[in-house]
C-alpha cells in the first residue's frame, strides 16, 4: 500500500518536474549552435575544481563557507534520501550492508547539524545582514528554500528520532537522533505512538523532498542541476576573444538577438543556472556607478522574459533597455566572479551588435565610430595625423613598413591622439631609443586596434579596422609586437589569432623590465615612493598581465601598497567597452572617481601608477574631478621609468 | 523616378590646416578627407525619398582620395547605385565648384535623373554653390537652402529656407536640382558590417567626356586668418576660467 | 564703375544686406544702381526711396511678390544684360546663392563668393573672402566684369540716408521663368519663443554631443536668466527646436551677452550673432574661428566650464 502509494506520488512529481524542467529548458533547443564540448578532460577538471573545492565561491568568505556546509551536507543527506526512497519503492532495499546503520548514519548526524548551522548562517545573511549584492534578488524564493531545506532535514532527523524512540534504545551511530529520541521520550511518545509519528515523519520528508523537487524548476535552486553542467560548458577560448555572431548555415548576415531563438543555447542556459546571487552585481563598475545596469538583474530579466515568452516586447530595448546595454564597461569582474561561469558580457555584446546595425546608437557613440569609418581613429582626426606625436622626439622612429625591425610597436589611438598620452609615448619612445632598442612603428599605416568597436557593437567595422591592420603588418618584418595599450594588446593577442593572424605580443611593462633586467636601463636607487598600482582590465583581467608592472615597481625601487580591489579583483576605470566614447552623465560617481578614493583611503600613497593610455587620461580627470592634486598624481610606468633614470 | 545625390569630399575641418608654398591651396600632408557635411544630409533625404516612394538613388563622385570608400558608404545607407566619375589629380588645376560643374553636369545628362540632391554649400573654395551652376548649366530649375523635399509626379515641393526662420514652399518642375540644407532626419548610422559586406564590391566608373570649367585659381592666395581684434583669451583650468567667466559677468553688470 | 546692387526685401521691407551693399558699393566710387523686384509699383516706390543708389532699376510684376528663384534668376540676368554694370553685388542669403552661380555662368563672368571685403586699386579689384568655415581667408584678383556675392555684416550701413535717385523700369518678360512656382510662405514655428527680444543668449554647438549633456547649458541659462540657443548642426540633430536657432537659417540676435559653447564660429552662425555686446566663446579647438569673433574665449573642455561657472554664479 505504501509503496504504492510513493510510486505513484514520485512518478506524479518527476512528471511535473520533467515537465516544469522540460518548459524552461524548450527555448535551448531552437537556439543558435555553438561548441562547447571540446577539450571535455579540461572542462571535466575545472568543473571538478570549482565545485569540490568552491574556488570561485570562497572569494567570498562568509556565503562561500556556509554553501560549502550546505553542500557537502546535502552531498552527504542524498544517503539518506536514497534509503528513504529505496526502503518503499523496492521493498527490502536498505544502505545498512555498506554502512547505513554505522558510519553513514553517523555523517548523516553530523552533516544534518552541519547543514542546520549552514541554514542559519544563510537566512541570517538574507535576512539580517542583507548585503547589497541581494539588492534585486527575490527573497522570497529564498526564504522558501530554506524553510523546505530545513524541513526535510528536521523531518529526517525526526524520523530517525521516532524510530529510536519505538524501542527506546539510543543508536550510538545516531546521537542527534538518540537525543531527540529521549525528548520524545520524555514528552511520553513511545511504542505504538511513536510508530505513527515515524510513519508521519516518514511521509512528511518524502512528501517535502518531491515538494521541493517540484518546486525547485522554478526556483533560483535549478543550480542544484545546472550549475555543474553549466560551469563544464563553460568558455575556454581566450578571455580576450568574443565569440563571433554565430551564424546558421543558410544566413548571409546574423538577423541580431530578435527572438530569444537568436542567443545560442549556452546564452539561454546561463540565465537558467543564475542563482541571483549578486556577485556580479556587488563587483560591476556601472552599477557601483548608478547605471541602471546590474549584471544580475540583466541575467534575471533574460530568464523571466525567455519562460514567460514575452513574445510582445522586444528583447533589446524590451526586456533589456538599451541603457542598460550601453553601461556596460565590459571590465569582466561579472564573469570573472560569478561562480556558475555565467557569460555576461558576450550577450551584451551580442545585444549592442543588434542596436548598431539597427542603427539606433547614443549619438556620442555615433560621433566615434562614424570617425572610425572615415579616418580610423575615434578623435576624428585625419588618419594622416596618427603619427604626428613624433614631433619633438630627439630621432626619428623607422617605418617598420620599409625596413625589419626587432619590436614593431603598435601605439594605439590614445596613445598616438590624446595630448597628455602623446608626453608619455614619446617617453616610452626615447626609452626604447636609450636603451638601443630596434623597433619601429606603422606611421598612418596603423588603424584602431577594432578592441573597443568591438564592443560597442560594432562587428563589420571592428573587422575592417582589423583587416586593416592584419594587411598592414603583413607587409612588415618584426619578431615580436609591443604596445602600451592594453586595449590593443588584447586585440592583437586575443582578437586577431581569430581572423588568421598570430603574434606574440607584448606589454611595454614586460618590454622596459626585460630592458632593465637587461641592464639595458639603470635605474637610480632611492628615489623610492609609497605608491599603489591599479590593474586596467585589458592587461590584468583579459590576458594576465599582472606581474610584469609589479616587478617593474618593485625594480625601480617603490613602495607597492595594493588597493583592496587588486589584481583579478581590479575595479574598472569605466573607460572599456567604448564607454569613453559615451556619455558618462548618467554616472552618478564615475568609476574612475570611486577608484581614487579608494587609492586615497590607503593613506600615504603619493603616485597612482598606471600602465594603459585610457587610464592616464581617466584617472587624471578623476584627481582632479575629485580636487585631490595635492595628494595623489598619476604615474604612467614609463614616467617612473623616465624619472628614476634622470 | 529617379535621384542623383552628389557626393564631395572636404578637408577635415577639426585640424589645423596649412598651406603649401604657394599658398594657393591646403596642404594636403596632414589633412584628411571627408563628406561635406551637406552632402550628407542630401545623401540622408535621398535616401529617406526612396524609402517612402521607391525612388531609384544614384550617388556619384569625381575621384579623389577616400571617395571609393564614400560611394560604398552611399551603398549601405541605402543608395541603390554608386557611380565613379575618374580624374587624374594631375590633370586637374583645380576642383572648385565652378570648375567641376561642367562635369557633373554632364555626367548628370547621362544618367538623367528626375531630381539631383546636393548639399547646399561646400566653402571649400571661393565659387560659391555647384546647385545654382549645376542648373545654368542644364538649364534646369533650382532651388537651394532646402530643408524638405517631397517629390510628386512631375514635379517636386520645397521648402526653402530664408534669414529669421522663414521659409516658403516653392513647386519646381521636373528635372530639378536642390541644394539640400537639412534632411527630414538626422544622417543614419550605418553598421560596419554593411560596409565590410561592400568590401569587394568593385563602383562602377562613369567616364565623362567634359572640360573642367576655368575659375580665378591662378589670382588666388590664401592666408591664415588675421588675428587682430581676436577674443581676449582667457587662460587656466575649468575652475579658473569659470572664475575669470564669473569676474567678467561681474564687471559688465550681468551678475 | 558701374555697380548693380541686387536688393533683397520682404513685402516692402529692405533686408540689412542690401543696405550694407549700397554702402560697399559707394565704398568702391563709381554709379551705384539698384535691382528693385516687386510685385508693384507701388511697393517699387516705397523701396525705392530707402536706398542710396544713383539709379533704381524696378521690375514690378504680380508674379515678383514672393521670392522665386527662377523669376529673380531672369530679372538679374536682364538686368546685367541691359545695364552691363562692371561690377554686380550680391548679399550671401538664399538669393545670393540661388542667382549669383547661375548670372556667373550666363554671362560669362567671374564670380567670387564669401567677400567680407573688397579694395579698389584703379581698374583692379582685390576680394577678401572666407573659405573653409573662415578657417581661412582668400584674397582674389577679380577681373572685371565681374559678381561679388558679399558676406552679411561685412560692412557697417550707415543710418539709413534714404534717396530720390530715379526709377528706371525694366520690362523683363516673365513667362519663360514659370518652372518654379511659389506655393506659400511658412511663417517660422516659434513655440513662442522670440530670441531677438533675448538680452541674455547661452548658445551650444555640435561639441554637445547630444542632448544628455544639455542641462549643464541649461543650467547655466536658469542661472544667468538667459535663453538657450543653438547652431546649426544643434538644431538639425534634433536636440534643440529650430525656434532656438542662432545663424543664417535662423534668427539673427543681437543680445547684451552672447555666451557660447562649442560653437566653431561658421560664417553662417557668426551672421546672426556678430552684433551681440559681450560675445564669451567657450571651444575645445584654439583655432575655431569664434575666437576672432568673440570679445573673450577660452579654449576649455565646455562640459568643465560650464558646470563650474553655474556653480560659481550660486
Amino acid at each position: 500500500m505504501q509503496t504504492l502509494l510513493l510510486w505513484i506520488v514520485t512518478l506524479a512529481t518527476l512528471v511535473v518536474f520533467a515537465w516544469r524542467f522540460g518548459t524552461r529548458l524548450q527555448p535551448l533547443f531552437s537556439a543558435r549552435p555553438v561548441n562547447r564540448l571540446d577539450r571535455p578532460g579540461e572542462r571535466f577538471s575545472g568543473m571538478l575544481g570549482d565545485i569540490g573545492l568552491h574556488r570561485r565561491m570562497l572569494r567570498f568568505t562568509y556565503s562561500g563557507v556556509l554553501h560549502a556546509m550546505i553542500f557537502s551536507s546535502f552531498l552527504v543527506l542524498f544517503t539518506a534520501i536514497i534509503e528513504s526512497f529505496g526502503s518503499v519503492l523496492f521493498p527490502g532495499f536498505t544502505l545498512a550492508p555498506v554502512g547505513g546503520e554505522t558510519w553513514i548514519a553517523i555523517l548523516q548526524e553530523t552533516f544534518a547539524l552541519l547543514i542546520l548551522v549552514g541554514l542559519g548562517m544563510a537566512a541570517y545573511q538574507r535576512l539580517i545582514r542583507k548585503p547589497a549584492r541581494f539588492e534585486g534578488s527575490r527573497k522570497g524564493d529564498a526564504i522558501l528554500i530554506y524553510v523546505l531545506a530545513t524541513g526535510i532535514v528536521a523531518s529526517m532527523l525526526l524520523e530517525f528520532a521516532s524510530a529510536i524512540a519505538i524501542t527506546g534504545t539510543p543508536n550510538p551511530y545516531r546521537p542527534v537522533s538518540s537525543l531527540l529520541a529521549a525528548l520524545l521520550g520524555q514528552v511520553g511518545v513511545d511504542g505504538h505512538a511513536a510508530e505513527t509519528l515515524h510513519m508521519s515523519f516518514y511521509w512528511a520528508h518524502v512528501l517535502i523532498i518531491l515538494g521541493f523537487l517540484a518546486y525547485i524548476p522554478g526556483s533560483k535552486h535549478r543550480h542544484m542541476f545546472l550549475a555543474a553542467p553549466n560551469i563544464f560548458l563553460r568558455p575556454l577560448h581566450p578571455k580576450g576573444q568574443l565569440p563571433a555572431v554565430p551564424t546558421l548555415e543558410d544566413e548571409k548576415t546574423p538577423s541580431g538577438i530578435q527572438s530569444f531563438s537568436d542567443f545560442t543555447w549556452k546564452d539561454l542556459l546561463d540565465p537558467l543556472t543564475c542563482t541571483e546571487c549578486g556577485r556580479c552585481q556587488s563587483v560591476c563598475p556601472a552599477y557601483a556607478a548608478g547605471t541602471p545596469l546590474s549584471p544580475k538583474k540583466l541575467i534575471m530579466d533574460l530568464r523571466d522574459g525567455m519562460s514567460t515568452g514575452e513574445a510582445h516586447l522586444p528583447i533589446v530595448g524590451g526586456v533589456i533597455s538599451e541603457d542598460v546595454l550601453w553601461s556596460c564597461t565590459t571590465c569582466r569582474a561579472c564573469m570573472e566572479v560569478c561562480p556558475v561561469h555565467i557569460e555576461h558580457v558576450p550577450k551584451i555584446v551580442e545585444m549592442r551588435r543588434t542596436m548598431v546595425e539597427a542603427g539606433t546608437l547614443e549619438p556620442m557613440l555615433q560621433d566615434a565610430l562614424t570617425s572610425f569609418q572615415s579616418q580610423g581613429n575615434s578623435f576624428g582626426k585625419p588618419a594622416k595625423q596618427r603619427a604626428r606625436w613624433i614631433k619633438g622626439l630627439s630621432f626619428k622612429p623607422v617605418d617598420a613598413r620599409n625596413q625589419p625591425v626587432d619590436v614593431l610597436w603598435f601605439v594605439g589611438d590614445f596613445a598616438s591622439f590624446d595630448a597628455r598620452a602623446q608626453e608619455l609615448t614619446r617617453m616610452v619612445a626615447e626609452l626604447l631609443h636609450q636603451a638601443g632598442v630596434d623597433f619601429g612603428i606603422l606611421y598612418d599605416g596603423e588603424r584602431n586596434s577594432g578592441n573597443d568597436v568591438r564592443r560597442a557593437g560594432d562587428e563589420g567595422l571592428f573587422e575592417l579596422l582589423a583587416q586593416q591592420n592584419i594587411d598592414t603588418l603583413a607587409g612588415c618584418e618584426f619578431n615580436r609586437i609591443m604596445t602600451t595599450d592594453p586595449h590593443s594588446l588584447n586585440a592583437l593577442k586575443s582578437e586577431y589569432p581569430a581572423l588568421g593572424a598570430d603574434y606574440d605580443v607584448v606589454h611595454y611593462s614586460e618590454l622596459l623590465l626585460d630592458l632593465i633586467s637587461a641592464g639595458k636601463l639603470t635605474p637610480k636607487q632611492g628615489a623610492a615612493a609609497q605608491v599603489t598600482y591599479h590593474d586596467p582590465c585589458y592587461l590584468g583581467r583579459y590576458n594576465g598581465g599582472f606581474d610584469a608592472p609589479r616587478d617593474l615597481i618593485a625594480a625601480l625601487g617603490h613602495d607597492l601598497r595594493e588597493m583592496p580591489r587588486n589584481r583579478k579583483n581590479s575595479f574598472c576605470c569605466g573607460a572599456g567597452g567604448g564607454r569613453i566614447w559615451m556619455d558618462d552623465s548618467a554616472f552618478h560617481e564615475r568609476p574612475s572617481e570611486n577608484r581614487i578614493k579608494e587609492a586615497l583611503a590607503l593613506g600615504d600613497v603619493s603616485y597612482f601608477v598606471v600602465s594603459c593610455p585610457k587610464d592616464v587620461v581617466m584617472y587624471t580627470a578623476a584627481i582632479q574631478n575629485l580636487g585631490v592634486e595635492d595628494r595623489i598624481s598619476v604615474r604612467d610606468l614609463a614616467e617612473l621609468v623616465t624619472e628614476s633614470l634622470e | 523616378m529617379k535621384i542623383t545625390v552628389i557626393l564631395r569630399l572636404e578637408p577635415v575641418l577639426t585640424e589645423e590646416l596649412e598651406l603649401t608654398n604657394d599658398a594657393r591651396d591646403v596642404d594636403r600632408e596632414w589633412i584628411g578627407l571627408d563628406m561635406n557635411q551637406f552632402d550628407d544630409q542630401a545623401l540622408e533625404q535621398a535616401i529617406l525619398i526612396k524609402e517612402q516612394t521607391g525612388a531609384e538613388v544614384v550617388a556619384i563622385a569625381i575621384e579623389d582620395e577616400g571617395t571609393d570608400r564614400m560611394l560604398k558608404t552611399a551603398l549601405a545607407r541605402g543608395a541603390d547605385t554608386a557611380r565613379l566619375i575618374p580624374m587624374d589629380e594631375y590633370d586637374v588645376e583645380s576642383r572648385s565648384s565652378r570648375a567641376m560643374a561642367p562635369i557633373y553636369a554632364m555626367a548628370i545628362r547621362e544618367l538623367e535623373p528626375d531630381m539631383v540632391l546636393v548639399g547646399v554649400l561646400s566653402n571649400a573654395d571661393i565659387y560659391g554653390e555647384l546647385a545654382p551652376y549645376l542648373a545654368a548649366h542644364l538649364g534646369w530649375p533650382q532651388a537651394s537652402a532646402i530643408s524638405q523635399v517631397t517629390l510628386g509626379t512631375g514635379q517636386v515641393t520645397l521648402r526653402q529656407e530664408y534669414a529669421g526662420g522663414r521659409s516658403a514652399r516653392l513647386a519646381l518642375q521636373l528635372p530639378a536640382i536642390a541644394g539640400l540644407q537639412t534632411a527630414a532626419q538626422p544622417p543614419r548610422y550605418v553598421a560596419g558590417s554593411k560596409l565590410r559586406d561592400l568590401l569587394k564590391v568593385q563602383i562602377p566608373e562613369l567616364n565623362i567626356e567634359a572640360v573642367p570649367g576655368a575659375d580665378l585659381a591662378e589670382a588666388t592666395t590664401l592666408a591664415l586668418p588675421d588675428m587682430s581684434g581676436a577674443a581676449e583669451m582667457i587662460d587656466g583650468d575649468a575652475q579658473e576660467i569659470a572664475n575669470a567667466i564669473h569676474a567678467l559677468l561681474e564687471e559688465k553688470g550681468f551678475v | 564703375m558701374g555697380i548693380l546692387v541686387q536688393i533683397e526685401h520682404v513685402d516692402g521691407q529692405v533686408a540689412d544686406g542690401a543696405h550694407e551693399l549700397l554702402a560697399m558699393a559707394r565704398s568702391l566710387g563709381g554709379t551705384v544702381e539698384a535691382l528693385v523686384c516687386a510685385k508693384d509699383a507701388t511697393t517699387v516706390a516705397a523701396i525705392a526711396d530707402e536706398l542710396d543708389a544713383d539709379t533704381v532699376v524696378a521690375v514690378a510684376d504680380a508674379v515678383l511678390a514672393d521670392y522665386v528663384p527662377a523669376a529673380y534668376l531672369t530679372c538679374l540676368a536682364q538686368a546685367m544684360e541691359d545695364r552691363a554694370p562692371d561690377l554686380v553685388l550680391l548679399s550671401y542669403s538664399t538669393a545670393g546663392i540661388d542667382l549669383a552661380g547661375g548670372v556667373a555662368l550666363k554671362s560669362g563672368r567671374e564670380m567670387v563668393c564669401y567677400a567680407t571685403a573688397i579694395e579698389r586699386d584703379g581698374a583692379v579689384l582685390t576680394v577678401k573672402s572666407q573659405v573653409y568655415s573662415g578657417k581661412l581667408t582668400a584674397s582674389t584678383t577679380l577681373p572685371l566684369p565681374g559678381i561679388v556675392v558679399v558676406m552679411p555684416g561685412a560692412i557697417k550701413a550707415p543710418e539709413r540716408a534714404g534717396g530720390s535717385a530715379p526709377v528706371e523700369e525694366l520690362v523683363v518678360d516673365l513667362s519663360v521663368s514659370q518652372s518654379i512656382r511659389h506655393v506659400e510662405n511658412l511663417l517660422p514655428d516659434s513655440d513662442g519663443i522670440d530670441l531677438t527680444k533675448a538680452e541674455r543668449i547661452v548658445c551650444v554647438g555640435r561639441a554637445l554631443g547630444g542632448t544628455d549633456k544639455l542641462p549643464l547649458a541649461e543650467a547655466l541659462a536658469v542661472k544667468l536668466g538667459a535663453e538657450i540657443a543653438g547652431s546649426r548642426p544643434v538644431i538639425d540633430a534634433g536636440w534643440l527646436p529650430r525656434a532656438r536657432q542662432v545663424g543664417k537659417s535662423g534668427t539673427k540676435v543681437k543680445p547684451k551677452l552672447y555666451l557660447m559653447a562649442g560653437v566653431s564660429g561658421a560664417p553662417e552662425h557668426l551672421e546672426g550673432m556678430q552684433d551681440s555686446d559681450l560675445i564669451i566663446a567657450l571651444n575645445s579647438d584654439e583655432q575655431a574661428p569664434i575666437f576672432r569673433k568673440a570679445h573673450y574665449g577660452a579654449v576649455c573642455d565646455m562640459f568643465e566650464v560650464l558646470p563650474a561657472l553655474t556653480e560659481k554664479l550660486g
